[in-house]
């Protein structure tokens, strides 16, 4: 148990660095590219401006709301402070609203659409991967290939051709949004209905190409375990087939674990693929509209969001993995 | 003369590859152990050894099937049974295993006590699990296995704990024949004393009453067993009592094999090692006559054509060679 706290304080002092780091770069990576953002937000408001001093001043005063006008160590210091009050500052692009509330209302809409989405298809991608091992047959000759070459049409063009299908030529479902545009966001049935309409298409694009990938690791691990030593020995000790399928597919599934895990982590980045084609709000779309419009605050906020996600992703999976696989846990205390 | 454990009459199986070809790596093979006895195999790898152990279990799955022959246990020919059967009533209870590689036999995410759990739940389902961990507790201290090791995963267990682990939990219902498949030949030296000591102890104790001990270490089986039955090419060739067949073998395989290895007896000290040349044949086409005969320093022209029956001796010893018994041991010096 000693060994095994030393080992988790370790890991989070490793993980905290790596915080300090990713905060480091994701502060200075986008003020690094070249322009200038209060030009572009600027122009619009100048647009029909005669008088080049007026002109001038309205570019001065941008600069200076942004803090722009400051030098970069003390632009830092000033978003690290505010960073530990918990302020992410305010959109350029988007004056005034807050990062903090721009991020908010688009997480919940990635969160709602990913999350599912990954768990399905890892969950039915694992089905199929082990069927397709221990029954063989025709799942394994025809629908694991299937679904293998399902999930090797790029996202992007899975999401073109469910559009096209189910969207326009048949009609079945909204082709854009993420409710009716003639909606107002509320809890009524009507509203209800409307987002669960919508959300079909970009779910079952992330779901179909999710199912492949995970059904071939999960199929090649289980082929793996079915021939370990042990299946044979409990096999003849009189252990009921029932049983040791368990066994195997208990193993078969850790290094899938890792995949799940990992995945959720990067998921707050958002299904950027899915949310473009489909006009789905989220964060994926909100990272694209921030980086095409150079808005720092905005980028910073979200990539920051995403290494927290990815960091505890990986911390749970340590804590996780020493839980269930015996094997790591030796190595953990060691 | 004991009372017969396990009877085999002409016992034959094979492989069936993925293209289909039958490859027959157990033919026609007929033993008899009693209560007590311990019978050693013997034989070079490929030789159909462990492929043995596993038909003599009569418990078959692909790519393992049952040709014929019959497989008597307690009177009752399992062979007949269905596999369902044979799992219930005979694997664990009546004929037990121990696999080649104790290293990987365990479930790596299982406590040492949940498998036994398993295993005693295959027979006998409504066994309590306080029940279970007494018995395994107590037999873990007969046989000197320090009681945490039931707690523990296989992973937290060295080679040698590992495998007299397994050896504990396949005799743990106290079957009546142990098939042992070279179950010290992935252990140093100290540890397969141990592990040989333990198998001692199972029989001393009667927690099994018979052992089949298969190996390629003569000089192990020899301080093991009371008879050994050499193998080769899915046949016995020979079979006799462990001082008949290190000093005095009659089969020229068996001598090849005698000669091939050095017993720690006196007069060994200015004794050659040889080797016997070539390989085994492939049994998916099995030679004609005496599957030997191609390696055979002895053979004659009949002896790739006709058929080479086996030969008992009064003394129960049994060799299968168209020579005779005098031929055979004028051909040793």
């Amino acid at each position: 148990m000693k060994g095994y706290l030393k080992y988790f304080s370790n890991k989070t002092a490793w993980y905290l660095l790596t915080l300090v780091v990713a905060v480091i770069l994701n502060f200075l990576l986008p003020r690094l590219t070249p322009g200038n953002p209060v030009a572009t937000i600027a122009s619009k408001a100048v647009a029909g401006m005669t008088d080049a001093n007026a002109i001038q001043k309205v570019y001065e005063d941008y600069t200076r709301m942004f803090g722009l006008d400051k030098s970069m160590p003390e632009q830092f210091l000033l978003y690290i402070s505010n960073l530990f009050k918990g302020d992410l500052g305010v959109s350029f692009s988007y004056f005034p609203r807050e990062v903090s509330d721009l991020i908010g209302s688009a997480i919940g809409w990635t969160v709602a659409l990913q999350l599912p989405a990954i768990l399905v298809g890892w969950f039915l991608g694992n089905l199929l991967g082990a069927v397709a091992a221990y029954i063989k047959g025709p799942v394994d000759k025809v629908v694991f290939p299937v679904f293998l070459f399902i999930s090797n049409v790029p996202a992007f063009g899975m999401a073109i051709i469910i559009l096209f299908v189910f969207g326009i030529y048949l009609k079945w479902f909204p082709s854009s949004g993420g409710y009716g545009f003639d909606l107002i966001p509320a809890l009524n049935m009507k509203f209800i209905l409307s987002v669960i309409r919508h959300y079909q298409m970009p779910f079952w694009s992330i779901v179909l190409t999710t199912i492949g990938g995970q059904a071939i690791g999960m199929r090649s691990m289980s082929i793996y375990e079915l021939n370990a030593d042990y299946v044979k020995y409990s096999r003849f000790l009189g252990i009921k087939d029932k049983v040791i399928v368990k066994y195997v597919f208990r193993n078969a599934m850790l290094p899938q674990i890792t995949g799940l895990v990992l995945s959720l982590g990067t998921m707050v980045g958002g299904a950027l693929v899915a949310e473009m084609i489909f006009s789905y709000p989220g964060l994926g779309t909100r990272i694209l509209n921030a980086v095409t419009g150079q808005d720092f605050p905005v980028i910073s906020g979200c990539t920051l969001i995403i290494t927290v996600g990815v960091l505890l992703a990986n911390l749970i999976l340590e804590i996780l993995y020493g839980l269930i696989d015996p094997r790591i846990k030796t190595a953990q205390q060691e | 003369m004991g009372k017969i454990m396990l009877e085999v009459n002409n016992l034959k199986t094979k492989y069936v590859t993925r293209f289909n070809e039958s490859v027959y790596a157990v033919d026609n093979v007929s033993l008899r152990l009693e209560e007590g006895e311990s019978m050693g195999i013997a034989g070079e790898s490929g030789c159909g050894k462990s492929t043995l152990a596993l038909s003599l279990m009569g418990y078959y799955f692909a790519p393992l099937h049952h040709i014929e022959g019959s497989i008597i246990v307690e009177g009752k020919d399992i062979t007949k049974m269905t596999p369902d059967q044979v799992r219930k009533t005979v694997l664990g209870t009546e004929i037990s295993y121990i696999p080649q590689a104790a290293m990987n036999a365990l479930n790596p995410t299982q406590k040492i006590i949940r498998f036994i759990e398993n295993v005693i739940h295959a027979h006998d389902p409504g066994m309590p699990k306080n029940r279970i961990y007494e018995m395994a507790r107590d037999r873990f201290e007969v046989l000197n296995l320090p009681e945490e090791v039931l707690e523990k995963y296989p992973v937290e267990l060295s080679g040698g704990m590992k495998q007299r682990t397994v050896i504990a939990i396949s005799t743990i219902l106290s079957p009546k024949v142990l098939i042992a498949d070279e179950p010290s030949s992935a252990l140093d030296v100290s540890s397969q004393k141990m592990v040989i000591k333990m198998m001692r102890e199972l029989m001393k104790n009667g927690f099994i009453k018979s052992m089949i001990f298969i190996t390629h270490e003569l000089p192990l089986l020899y301080n093991v067993t009371d008879d050994i039955m050499v193998m080769y090419a899915g046949q016995i060739v020979e079979k006799g009592t462990a001082k008949e067949m290190v000093f005095d073998p009659l089969h020229p395989y068996s001598k090849g094999l005698m000669g091939s290895i050095i017993v720690p007896e006196a007069g060994t000290r200015d004794a050659k090692l040889t080797a016997i040349p070539g390989t085994p044949p492939n049994l998916k086409n099995p030679p004609a006559g005496c599957r030997f005969a191609q390696r055979c320093k002895y053979a004659h022209a009949a002896c790739k054509v006709q058929s080479i029956e086996e030969v008992r001796l009064k003394d129960g010893r049994m060799y299968r060679c168209i020579l005779d018994q005098n031929e055979l041991k004028e051909g040793k010096k």
